[in-house]
């Protein structure tokens, strides 16, 4: 069940960020469904060979994301709101194309313009075949 | 609340050339520690101390529980060490090690040094002296690890291994972790090792600890901020940075105490945020020894 | 609990200087065994290699035994068994003196045997013979104490020095003393009393060195 996390440290993400993105991933996917148990802390860290710590972090973060809950004694399963991972993946491209349009007015683009890269930018990646940037 | 495997408190000793000063050094058991810093920072006299080997000349040091170097018998039969400059026997096999080690301690697992030989790719009826380096340092973590001692001091112990070894000895070092009892403290120069499996980071330097937190919360604080300064503005000295490194107009900040309102400080004063980086452990441990030397020396 | 740790490293000992302990036994034994063959030559040869193969291991063992573990970083994986300094002191007395004595009385056993059987030597020379091996046991304390309570090469080696050029001269003025040369003469043992004076002083100075050496060892703050 958890062999399948890869967790790179070329990545410029910290390793618990990566955690929980793969974390919200099975969510967002289905793999995890709500309320399932998922790996005790200290389980996890001994499979991904990382620190207890930082997997603990991941968790704190997640639950305060309100994607998983702790229960104290029983563990943490994924949250009851089941497109939760879908609503995080939907704030997080608001803070992207927030930030592509600061950038792009620093740039003195208007609206047009940047319409126009990002549909060049998703040409371009649906030919690198890459799925998810 | 927690137990600690390792307290050292205000330990100091001195030798001619180098002294090791006010060491304060906490393990909570259940967790791992990594001890990082340059060579002839102390690192190796630390842990000499830690284990009885050396008295400290000032300071108290307790392993689990147990005073040190007074009661180092009681502790060691908890304990299992290995250095980078210790050695088996070359002449005798890795078998007679094994058997040696299994007629003194009591909780030796023959079924898991068993699977540990195969792991390791190991073969017990080998001499040591005909092992090569990776293979002598695996077969030393096998006579630790086989006897699931509660706390493992290891000095270096993936340096000089390849990269398959390397995944090899991590791999059985975090399933130590598995048990909450169990507690770890190793120092290395692999920072990303350090990195990857540490709870708690201790940087030693000179004889003195420099710094000594949770990973997490260090590695937070540490942050490369790509800058671009126009030409006229000076940029003022803001609290958390402890250098600025300008090649013409861009320039990079290193901080130490990051906070967010950080990169708008820097763009209240004029200069443009290209990018707020996350640094390595490496990085931190250069930027972090030369910041303290810098200090030392002012 | 901590005895079978001490008994546990005297047994490593052992396993390790078995081949030279054998090695030299072997030859003190054929050397003995010259003895019994007719002639002076003979004799004269077969008590010389008698006395050096003794020496010899007296020498060799010490370093081999204990400034060769240092030496070779052993002594890190011994320390970091549960034992402590004192106790591994004493693993080190007992294997170094265990593995010298057993060769030692074995050929002094062997050469009572071959006096008192064979019917060429005169008694007399038995308590010349236990002075004379107790010399060399002297010796060996030397070595083995600085071996053991140094910490490198350059103690048991200086020690050797000295050893090896007094048992020269310690054998000659011993064999000038009147009353040893008169007993000579005599065809059963005489126990004088310049014997058994040397005699005992022969054992204080061995337990004088052990007791010196784990001092020594009591001492020490660094020990790897």
């Amino acid at each position: 069940m958890n062999g399948d996390f890869v967790i790179s440290q070329s990545d410029k993400r910290p390793m618990y960020f990566q955690i929980m993105e793969q974390i919200k991933q099975r969510i967002a996917v289905g793999d995890w469904t709500e309320g399932q148990t998922i790996p005790s802390i200290r389980q996890l860290a001994v499979d991904l060979q990382v620190s207890v710590i930082t997997v603990k972090r991941a968790y704190l973060e997640l639950e305060r994301e309100g994607v998983i809950v702790t229960h104290q004694g029983k563990g943490s399963q994924v949250a009851a709101n089941s497109d939760l991972g879908a609503r995080m993946r939907e704030q997080e491209l608001e803070q992207h194309l927030e930030q592509a349009a600061r950038i792009g007015t620093q740039l003195g683009l208007r609206s047009k313009d940047l319409e126009r890269r990002l549909r060049a930018t998703c040409e371009r990646l649906a030919e690198t075949k890459e799925e998810f940037a | 609340m927690t137990d600690l495997a390792i307290d050292l408190q205000g330990v100091g000793k001195t030798y001619r050339y180098f002294a090791l000063e006010n060491i304060r050094l906490q393990v909570p058991a259940g967790t791992i520690m990594g001890l990082i810093g340059p060579n002839g920072a102390g690192k190796s006299t630390t842990i000499r101390i830690l284990m009885g080997l050396i008295h400290q000349e000032r300071g108290e040091v307790r392993v689990l529980g147990h005073r040190m170097p007074a009661e180092q018998v009681a502790a060691k039969w908890d304990i299992g060490f290995a250095s980078e400059d210790m050695r088996l026997y070359d002449s005798l096999t890795l078998a007679w090690h094994m058997n040696f080690i299994a007629s003194i301690y009591p909780k030796w697992d023959a079924a898991y040094a068993q699977l540990l030989l195969k792991r390791f790719g190991l073969h017990a009826e080998q001499k040591i002296k005909g092992l090569s380096h990776g293979q002598r340092v695996k077969a030393v973590l096998l006579l630790i690890l086989a006897r699931r001692p509660k706390l493992l001091v290891l000095d270096e112990p993936t340096t000089g291994l390849d990269p398959v070894a390397r995944h090899e000895v991590l791999r059985e070092l975090t399933d130590v972790m598995a048990d909450e009892d169990r507690s770890i403290l190793f120092s290395s120069h692999n920072t990303q090792d350090v990195e990857q499996i540490s709870d708690r980071i201790t940087f030693i330097d000179r004889g003195r600890i420099i710094d000594s937190m949770d990973k997490e919360a260090y590695m937070d604080r540490w942050r490369r901020l790509r800058l671009e300064i126009p030409a006229g503005i000076e940029v003022p000295a803001l609290p958390g940075v402890i250098g600025i490194k300008r090649s013409g107009r861009l320039a990079v900040a290193i901080a130490n105490e990051f906070a967010p309102d950080l990169a708008n400080a820097y763009e209240t004063s004029g200069a443009r945020v290209h990018a707020v980086e996350n640094m390595t452990l490496e990085e931190i441990f250069v930027a972090n020894v030369e910041h303290s030397r810098e200090e030392v020396n002012s | 609990m901590n005895r079978s740790v001490v008994g546990a490293l005297v047994l490593k000992d052992w396993r390790l200087q078995r081949p030279s302990i054998l090695f030299s036994s072997a030859v003190g034994a054929l050397s003995l065994g010259m003895s019994y063959f007719k002639g002076e030559v003979p004799f004269v040869l077969g008590g010389v290699w008698f006395f050096v193969s003794i020496i010899v291991l007296g020498c060799m063992l010490p370093v081999a035994n204990v400034v060769n573990e240092r030496k070779k970083q052993n002594l890190a994986f011994v320390m970091s068994l549960p034992v402590s300094a004192m106790q591994y002191t004493t693993s080190k007395v007992i294997s170094t003196f265990g593995m010298f004595l057993i060769p030692w009385l074995a050929l002094l056993a062997a050469a009572l045997m071959v006096i008192l059987g064979g019917h060429v030597i005169p008694h007399s020379i038995i308590p010349t013979v236990f002075v004379l091996e107790g010399f060399v046991l002297m010796g060996f304390c030397l070595i083995a104490g600085a071996a053991i309570a140094g910490e490198n090469e350059a103690w048991p080696m200086t020690a050797t020095l000295v050893c090896n050029s007094s048992y020269g001269v310690g054998f000659y003025l011993f064999g000038r003393i009147p009353e040893i040369q008169h007993d000579w003469a005599s065809p059963a043992a005489i126990w004088s009393p310049i014997i058994q004076r040397l005699l005992i002083i022969e054992v204080a100075v061995v337990l004088l060195i052990i007791g010196l050496t784990f001092f020594i060892q009591s001492r020490k703050r660094d020990f790897v």
